[in-house]
C-alpha cells in the first residue's frame, strides 16, 4: 500500500527505547565520477568501512558512472586498490571486502549522453532484482560543478528522480563549492530545485563530518557552565583558524579559479564560524539547527565597497620559503598558475555579527596555504579581568581553544598561582585529547556524512538558503579583490603564518593572533 | 591491618607483552605498595602520570580461567571508553591465605592510550580484603562499573549491585533459568546491563526497521503474534528477543520454539567460554557470532496478512515480508563482526541506571519461560 502520512500517527513500539542504532533503508548508490579522486580516496573507502561496521544496509549496490571503459570487474579491482591505499582500517579484510563488492557495479558514459542515463537505468533496475535495493536511489555528484547541471537534467530526463513521498527515495549528494558566487550559487540551487526537492538534496561540506566539529554542539549544549558565558559580557573576541602545511599541490587548475575564499572561507570557516555563534537551537533536528545558523549568516556586517574591505581583510600569496625544513616553490612557479596571477591563497577577515549575543565582539578568521602546520581551530578570548588582585599584567584572559584538527581537542587557559612563591600568578592549560579520552580511532568525515544520506538525515548539510547567506558575505569581498584594479595579495614567505599585515589587522585592536 | 608485601620485581606475562609488576600480601593488602607499583610501571613504560579514565571497570571472577576469558573484551572495550581496569579473582578455596597484586599498563590494539590494569588475586581467607582494597583504588568521580565473572547470584553480586552504577552479566553464558534471577535483581532496581542483551540488537534493530519503511508502516498497528525460534534448545538471548517482542507489543502471543540444533558449532556457553583463545588472536579476521545451540535462528511475526521472517544466514540477517499488498520485501543487513569487546563497548555507552526495554523484557522472558523468581540471596558460590 502506498504510505500515508496517517500511518506515522501510529508509533513504531519496536522502536521506542531501542539502543540499536537505526540501519538505513535498502539502497542504491551512484556515484558519478566513480573513477575519479574522490570517489577512490575518500567514497568507497568511507563505503567500505560502514560495511565492515555492519552499518550499512545489506541491501545496498554502488553503481560507478564516469568516461573510463571499465568492466564491473575492473571497477572491482581498482577500488580494492583505493581501499586498500587509502581506508584507515587496515588490513583490508578480504571476507567483508568480498561481500561489499558483490554490490559494486560500473556504467560507463558521457554525463552529457542521454544514452549513459538510460544504460544507467537499466543497471539500477537488474541491481533492484539482485541486490533488492527496492528503487532507493542516493545519487552522488563527485563531479566538478559545471556538470551538475547536465546530470541532474539527463536525471530527470531519465525518470531516475522521484518525488518526495511518491514511491521509493530519491537523495542528491552535491559536493562543494556551491557555485561561484552568490548569482551562480542560485543559479544552481535553482536548477537543482526544479530537478529535486530541497528534502532531497545534501549539499556536503566535510568538515560538518569532523567529530569535534560535531562536538562543538555538544561541548556548547550538553553543559550548563558555558554557555552563561558565551557572550558579549564574557568574550573579548574570537579567532578561528584554519591553515595547512600544504600548497595547492596539483590543483593549480581549480585554485586559480577558486581561491583561499571559495575554497575555505565560504563554506568550512562560516561553518566552524556558525557554530560557534548559533543560538542554542530548539531541537537538534536539521531544520532547527541549520535556522540557528542563517540567523548567524544573516548577521554578519556585510562589506560594501574596497574601503571597508581593505580595512578587514588582508589576502595574501604564497612565495617560495621552507616548510617542515623543506624547501618549497612560491604559489607563481606552481603547475597550471598563470603568470602574474592575483589568486590569493591566504586570507584574514575581521567578521562582526550585529546581534544581541555578539554586538562588539569581533570575530577574526584566518586561512591559508603553506602555512608552518596544519592546524584548525577555534579560539575564544575572554575578558580581561576587570582589576587584578595580583599586580598589572599579571594574569592572562582565560581562552578557550577548540582545536579541530590535528590533535582533536580542547584546552582551557586559566591562571593558577606558582607553588612556593607569594601569589605569583602564571597561565596554566587545562588540555582535553579528544584521541585519548575516546581511544578508537574516530570515523571519517565521509563515513559519518554518507552514513547520514543514506538515512535521510540533513542536519550536517547546507541548506539553499545557508548557501547563499554565506555567498552573500564573500561576494563582496571578491568583487573587490578580483577587480582588474585590484592590487595583487601580499606575498607571504612559505612556512609563515601570512602577510605581517594580517598581524596588523588584530595589532589596531591592541591583539594578536594565538600561534597554534 | 599490617600488610607484608614482598615485590616479585618487574616481570613481563610473556615476551611481547607488557611490563607487568607485582607484589604479593600475606596479610591485608598495601594500598600504597600497589599505588607506588602502579607509578612504577608508568616510570618504567615512560607514560605521563595522569591519563584520562571515563570511568572504572572492575570485574570479578572466582578463577584465573573466568579473568582470562574476559580479559581481552575488557582491554578492547577500554579502547572506547578509557577506563582504569581493576580485576579482581577471588578463590577462597585456595590456600594459603593471600593477595597478589599485578600492576600493568596495557594499550588496547588500536588505542592512542594506555590503562592501568590491577589484578588482585586472593586466596583463602584474604578473599575479605578485595572489597576494602578495591574501593581505595577506584579513580575518583568517574562512575562504577562491575562486569561479572561469575553466576549471577548471591549475596555477593547484590552487593556489588548496591554500590556499582552498572553491574554487567552475560545471561548468555548462563542456564536459561538465570533470567528469573536477574528479573528479581532488576525488580529491586539493581542497574544491571546484560551482554547477551547487546547481542540481540541487530534482531531488534532489523525488526524495527521494517516497520519503519514507508510501504511497511500501516502494519504497525496490526502487530498481533511472535515466533522466535532457537537451534537446538532455546537459550537466554531467545528468551530476551521474545521478551522483548511481548513487552513492546503486549497484546500478541508470543512463543519460543526449539529447532534443530545442526548448524550450532558447540553451545553458548561453550563457544563464549573459548572466547580468549578464538577472539585473542587480534590479527585474525573478526567473523560474526558463531552460530551455538540456543542461539536465536529466526524470528517470526505478523500483522495479518503480513507475515515477517527474519532469519540468520551465516554473517547476515535476512528479512522477508509476504502478504503486504506490495508483495514480497527482502531486506538484509550484516551482523557485525564479533571482535573482542564489541558487546561489552556497546553495553558501556550506558554507565548508569537501568535500561527500561532490557527490564521489561526480562520480565516478560520470565514470564513466558514461567521462571520462578530467583532465590534467596546465599553466599556466592560461584
Amino acid at each position: 500500500m502506498p504510505y500515508t502520512q496517517e500511518d506515522d500517527e501510529v508509533q513504531n513500539p519496536l522502536r521506542v527505547g531501542l539502543r540499536a542504532e537505526t540501519s538505513p533503508e535498502p539502497c542504491a548508490m551512484v556515484v558519478f565520477g566513480g573513477s575519479g579522486d574522490l570517489a577512490h580516496r575518500k567514497l568507497l573507502p568511507a563505503l567500505y568501512n560502514l560495511a565492515l561496521g555492519a552499518h550499512l544496509p545489506g541491501a545496498f549496490a554502488v553503481v560507478g558512472v564516469s568516461k573510463s571503459e571499465y568492466t564491473d570487474q575492473e571497477f572491482r579491482a581498482e577500488m580494492r586498490e583505493a581501499v586498500g591505499k587509502f581506508s584507515r582500517i587496515k588490513p583490508v579484510q578480504e571476507e567483508a571486502w568480498a561481500d561489499f563488492a558483490a554490490g559494486l557495479r560500473y556504467c560507463a558514459g558521457s554525463f552529457d549522453d542521454p544514452g549513459t542515463f538510460e544504460k544507467l537505468k537499466a543497471v539500477l533496475d537488474e541491481v533492484d532484482q539482485t541486490r533488492a535495493t527496492r528503487g532507493n536511489r542516493l545519487f552522488y555528484l563527485a563531479t566538478p560543478p559545471s556538470t551538475f547541471p547536465v546530470i541532474l537534467k539527463n536525471l530527470k530526463t531519465a525518470g531516475l528522480i522521484n518525488k518526495v513521498g511518491e514511491g521509493p527515495f530519491t537523495r542528491v549528494v552535491i559536493e562543494k563549492p556551491f557555485g561561484h558566487d552568490l548569482h551562480s550559487a542560485r543559479a544552481l540551487n535553482t536548477l537543482v530545485l526544479e530537478v529535486c526537492d530541497e528534502r532531497q538534496v545534501f549539499r556536503i561540506d566535510h568538515y560538518l563530518g569532523k567529530e569535534t566539529v560535531q562536538n562543538l554542539l555538544v561541548f556548547r549544549f550538553g553543559n550548563s557552565i558555558f554557555e552563561p558565558i558565551w557572550n558579549r559580557k564574557y568574550v573579548s573576541h574570537v579567532q578561528i583558524t584554519a591553515g595547512e602545511e600544504l600548497g595547492i599541490e596539483q590543483r593549480g587548475r581549480y585554485y586559480e579559479e577558486a581561491g583561499i575564499l571559495r575554497d575555505m572561507i565560504q563554506n568550512h570557516v562560516l561553518q566552524l564560524l556558525c557554530l560557534t555563534a548559533m543560538e542554542p537551537p530548539v531541537a537538534f533536528d536539521a531544520d532547527a539547527v541549520r535556522d540557528e545558523k542563517v540567523k548567524v549568516l544573516r548577521a554578519l556586517v556585510l562589506m560594501q565597497g574596497p574601503e571597508e574591505v581593505s580595512e578587514r581583510v588582508v589576502v595574501g600569496q604564497y612565495r617560495a620559503g621552507s616548510v617542515f625544513g623543506v624547501d618549497v616553490a612560491g604559489y607563481p612557479e606552481e603547475k597550471d598558475v598563470a603568470a602574474g596571477s592575483k589568486t590569493p591563497t591566504f586570507v584574514a577577515m575581521k567578521l562582526l555579527i550585529n546581534s544581541w549575543r555578539w554586538d562588539g565582539v569581533p570575530f577574526y578568521v584566518r586561512s591559508g596555504k603553506r602555512m608552518p602546520k596544519r592546524a584548525t581551530e577555534i579560539a575564544i578570548h575572554f575578558s580581561e579581568l576587570p582589576h587584578s588582585l595580583f599586580g598589572s599584567g599579571a594574569t592572562q584572559p582565560n581562552v578557550l581553544v577548540i582545536r579541530v584538527q590535528p590533535e582533536e581537542g580542547i584546552t582551557l587557559r586559566f591562571s593558577a598561582k606558582v607553588p612556593g612563591e607569594r601569589y605569583r600568578p602564571r597561565s596554566v592549560s587545562m588540555d582535553f585529547r579528544y584521541g585519548t579520552a575516546f581511544g578508537a580511532s574516530s570515523p571519517e568525515a565521509y563515513e559519518r556524512l554518507l552514513l547520514d544520506a543514506l538515512r535521510g538525515d540533513q542536519t550536517l548539510f547546507t541548506r539553499k538558503d545557508e548557501v547563499e547567506a554565506a555567498w552573500r558575505l564573500v561576494d563582496p569581498i571578491l568583487r573587490v579583490i578580483e577587480a582588474p584594479e585590484a592590487p595583487a595579495p601580499l606575498p607571504y614567505a612559505a612556512g609563515t603564518w601570512g602577510p605581517p599585515k594580517a598581524d596588523q589587522l588584530l595589532a589596531r585592536d591592541g591583539r594578536q593572533w594565538r600561534r597554534p | 591491618m599490617t600488610a607484608a608485601g614482598a615485590g616479585t620485581g618487574p616481570r613481563t606475562n610473556a615476551p611481547d607483552g607488557p611490563l607487568e609488576l607485582a607484589a604479593r600480601f600475606e596479610k591485608g593488602i598495601d594500598l600504597a605498595k600497589v599505588r607506588a607499583l602502579v607509578a612504577e610501571v608508568r616510570e618504567k613504560g615512560g607514560l605521563p602520570a595522569e591519563e584520562v579514565t571515563t570511568l572504572n571497570l572492575v570485574s570479578i571472577h572466582f578463577s584465573q580461567g573466568g579473568y582470562e576469558r574476559n580479559r581481552a573484551s575488557m582491554e578492547a572495550a577500554s579502547a572506547l571508553h578509557p577506563a582504569r581496569l581493576i580485576s579482581l579473582i577471588a578463590e577462597p578455596k585456595k590456600e594459603p591465605a593471600a593477595v597478589v597484586a599485578r600492576v600493568a599498563m596495557v594499550r588496547p590494539r588500536g588505542s592512542a592510550h594506555a590503562l592501568e590494569r590491577i589484578v588482585l588475586t586472593a586466596t583463602g581467607a584474604a578473599v575479605r580484603y578485595l572489597e576494602s582494597a578495591v574501593t581505595g583504588l577506584l579513580a575518583p568521580e568517574v562512575p562504577l562499573v562491575v562486569l561479572w565473572g561469575g553466576r549471577p547470584e548471591g549475596a555477593l553480586l547484590e552487593h556489588a549491585a548496591d554500590s556499582a552504577d552498572r553491574l554487567i552479566i552475560d545471561s548468555g553464558t548462563r542456564p536459561l533459568a538465570t533470567l528469573g534471577t536477574v528479573a528479581r535483581l532488576l525488580r529491586r532496581g539493581a542497574p544491571v546491563g546484560d551482554l547477551a542483551w547487546a547481542r540481540i540488537f541487530p534482531w531488534q534493530a532489523l525488526a524495527a526497521d521494517l516497520l519503519d519503511l514507508p510501504n511497511l508502516r500501516e502494519h504497525r498497528a496490526h502487530l498481533q503474534g511472535a515466533r522466535v525460534t532457537t537451534v537446538g534448545a532455546p537459550g537466554p538471548e531467545a528468551a530476551l528477543l521474545a521478551g522483548w517482542f511481548a513487552s513492546r507489543v503486549p497484546k500478541a502471543k508470543v512463543e519460543i520454539v526449539a529447532g534443530h540444533a545442526g548448524a550450532a558449532v558447540a553451545t553458548a556457553a561453550e563457544a563464549r567460554a573459548s572466547e580468549p583463545a578464538k577472539r585473542g588472536d587480534e590479527a585474525a579476521l573478526p567473523r560474526s557470532e558463531p552460530v551455538c545451540e540456543g542461539d536465536v535462528q529466526e524470528l517470526r511475526f505478523e500483522a495479518p496478512p503480513a507475515v515477517f521472517t527474519l532469519r540468520r544466514d551465516k554473517g547476515i540477517l535476512v528479512a522477508q515480508v509476504d502478504g503486504d499488498d506490495d508483495g514480497a520485501v527482502l531486506h538484509r543487513v550484516r551482523l557485525p563482526p564479533d571482535a573482542p569487546g564489541r558487546l561489552l563497548a556497546l553495553e558501556l555507552k550506558l554507565l548508569a541506571g537501568q535500561d527500561e526495554i532490557y527490564v521489561a523484557a526480562v520480565e516478560q522472558a520470565a514470564r513466558l519461560l514461567a521462571l520462578p523468581a530467583g532465590t534467596a540471596a546465599h553466599p556466592e558460590r560461584p
